[in-house]
């Protein structure tokens, strides 16, 4: 009897203890955040060249207009969505309604697997943006989360410009 | 027939005997690493669901863990038999069976209550989506119910109530149980179903544990019957209620057989050849010839006294631990009580030792049921060895012969004797506690139960 109680709450101590060692820990974001643009000026169109923002403004100071002007170029950051892995939130550049740059502002993971998933993933997502043009990209598979986060990130920042 | 005795043999490279020290150690190193395994995974809980599901985590890595430990206890594997010894292994195969269950049940719960929570969704309707959308979830179900099953059969008070075939049958459930629970965890497990490496490791855990059993259990027995076609030779009847039964057959020496340990034994008459018993070796075992000692106390025991010469027999074996190589100290007591002097007997005649050093203190509760007396008395002459016969029912005054004062007085220098105890349950705990009185270490106390 002494036994099973000593085990039992052996057992709990030992649980709680690793559990709340790992509660006090940080989110970690993903080292260098990664971003991708459309080759500058010598693009395959001409007549939309792009000149993608090389210092991108920090997140939320989006240069809101209410008359979007065809040709002027436009750095607008997404919301920030919380999957259950992390925090995935994108900011993109577009020109008239080309997506010329786009770029992680946040990519955080609750443990290690997930930060190895996302450095793995982001690279893929933001191409796939470049050559979709949109937020209609494909999952990444083995990171379903992170695509679904990524993807709605990037539709409230196109929203902004009315690319749907 | 002259009882059988040691005789020189050539010399055979050491066995292997792995302590339990070392055993524990290396299950808990396991352990170690499979919580390392949740650790380096997880690097942050947010909520109070993410903390339950993260214990829900744990607990399931361990009881996967685990089941597979107690596989590995029950392999019957040589050099744990040898090192750990079958009763302790029993022993720890119960404990740690009961604990395994609370593992898998309190996983399942904390997962149902984590997700509940992270989701915001009710109980019932949560072990509802777990069911249903969670691939292999249901068939991990399932394996948790057949697990506590197995558990509450095997709880002492329902074991009682059970024939030992009844609960034996019930038991092989476990391994049906595993098998359904397996594949949940690489389908859903967080920490496998990213990491080839950790599911590499972990399969890989499961086969060796399943080829132990399937060697160990099955094949090394078949192929030891086929390689040394043992038989009985002579059945004596040694008094009222005991018999010996001595077996030969071909290259004996080959088990590596050592005084102090057992065999199960499956004699292959019409009604004998479904059960196994364990028997001890009841004198150093020859090349040519083993004997067992056994006293009768059902219809299979008494069916021994009736074996004819020629009856095949099949061994498994050599099993325990009740050996000359836990002795560390010059000096050796034996103390054995009614039918435990089978394993004494054989390690009276062959533990070295110069004249004096080795005494067998040799209790019993009726004259009567003294047995191979005769024997003892000729190794005791032999080796000018000491023998006490301790006869009369036992006393809780303080006056039994295996009080402290009385067993000081039998055996001068009684703390620094190595001790070897074999007997009924009772007679071994107040040997064990006379011992201790007496100033014996714990560790110098070797002592084998044969009720497991």
């Amino acid at each position: 009897m002494k036994r099973v109680l000593l085990s039992v709450t052996g057992t709990v101590v030992g649980l709680v203890a690793l559990l709340n060692f790992k509660t006090h820990g940080h989110p970690i974001a993903a080292g260098t955040l990664p971003s991708a643009g459309l080759p500058n000026a010598s693009s395959t169109s001409p007549a939309q060249a792009g000149t993608s923002t090389s210092a991108p403004p920090r997140a939320g100071t989006s240069s809101r207009s209410s008359t979007p002007a065809a040709s002027a170029a436009r750095t607008i950051a997404g919301s920030a969505v919380e999957t259950r892995y992390g925090v995935v939130q994108v900011q993109v550049s577009v020109r008239g309604t080309k997506i010329t740059n786009v770029q992680f502002l946040q990519l955080t993971a609750f443990d290690q697997r997930s930060a190895e998933i996302n450095s793995a993933a982001a690279p893929i997502l933001l191409q796939e943006t470049l050559s979709a043009q949109s937020a209609h990209i494909d999952t990444v598979s083995g990171a379903s989360y992170t695509s679904d986060g990524y993807a709605q990130s990037l539709q409230s920042a196109l929203d902004q410009v009315g690319i749907k | 027939m002259t009882p059988p005795s040691a005789r020189a043999r050539a010399p055979q490279p050491p066995l292997l005997r792995i302590s339990p020290e070392v055993a524990l150690g290396a299950i808990g190193v396991g352990a170690l690493a499979v919580i390392a395994l949740w650790w380096k995974d997880t690097i942050f809980i947010s909520g109070w669901g993410d903390w339950l599901t993260n214990a829900g985590r744990i607990t399931g890595l361990l009881a996967g863990y685990a089941v597979i430990v107690l596989l590995a206890l029950m392999a019957r594997v040589p050099a744990l038999e040898r090192g750990v010894g079958t009763d302790r292994l029993v022993r720890w195969h119960a404990a740690g069976g009961r604990y395994t269950v609370c593992l898998a049940v309190a996983h399942t719960l904390l997962i149902i209550w984590g997700y509940a929570v992270t989701a915001h969704s009710g109980l019932v309707h949560e072990t509802g989506s777990l069911l249903t959308t969670y691939p292999d979830v249901m068939m991990g179900t399932v394996a948790v119910g057949l697990l506590v099953l197995v558990g509450i059969v095997s709880a002492r008070a329902a074991r009682r109530r059970l024939s030992y075939e009844t609960w034996h049958f019930v038991h092989l459930y476990t391994y049906l149980a595993i098998a359904l629970a397996f594949s949940h965890q690489f389908s859903t497990g967080a920490d496998f179903i990213n990491r080839a490496q950790a599911r590499w490791l972990w399969s890989l855990m499961y086969i060796a544990v399943a080829a132990l059993l399937v060697w160990y259990r099955l094949l090394a027995p078949l192929r030891s019957a086929l390689r040394h076609r043992l038989h009985v030779v002579e059945v004596r009847q040694e008094n009222a209620d005991t018999v010996s039964v001595y077996v030969s057959g071909l290259r004996i020496d080959e088990l590596r057989a050592e005084p102090g340990q057992f065999f199960r034994w499956r004699f292959l008459t019409r009604d004998l050849w479904w059960a196994a018993n364990p028997y001890s070796l009841s004198a150093a075992p020859r090349p040519d010839l083993l004997r067992v000692t056994v006293k009768i106390t059902g219809s299979h025991s008494a069916a021994l006294r009736h074996l004819a010469p020629g009856t095949k027999v099949l061994a498994e074996g050599p099993y325990g631990s009740f050996t000359a190589a836990r002795r560390t100290r010059r000096k050796v007591l034996l103390i054995a009580g009614g039918v435990g002097i089978t394993p004494l007997r054989a390690l009276f005649e062959t533990l070295p030792g110069r004249p004096g050093d080795i005494t067998l203190l040799y209790r019993v509760n009726r004259p009567e049921d003294l047995v191979l007396a005769t024997e003892l008395d000729a190794i005791a002459a032999q080796r000018r060895a000491r023998v006490h016969y301790l006869v009369g029912p036992p006393k809780f005054d303080g006056s039994d012969h295996l009080s402290p004062r009385r067993l000081q007085r039998l055996v001068p220098g009684l703390a620094q004797h190595d001790v070897y105890v074999c007997g009924p349950e009772p007679m071994m705990n107040a040997a064990r506690t006379s011992l201790r009185t007496s100033g014996v270490p714990r560790r110098n106390i070797h002592d084998e139960s044969f009720t497991f």
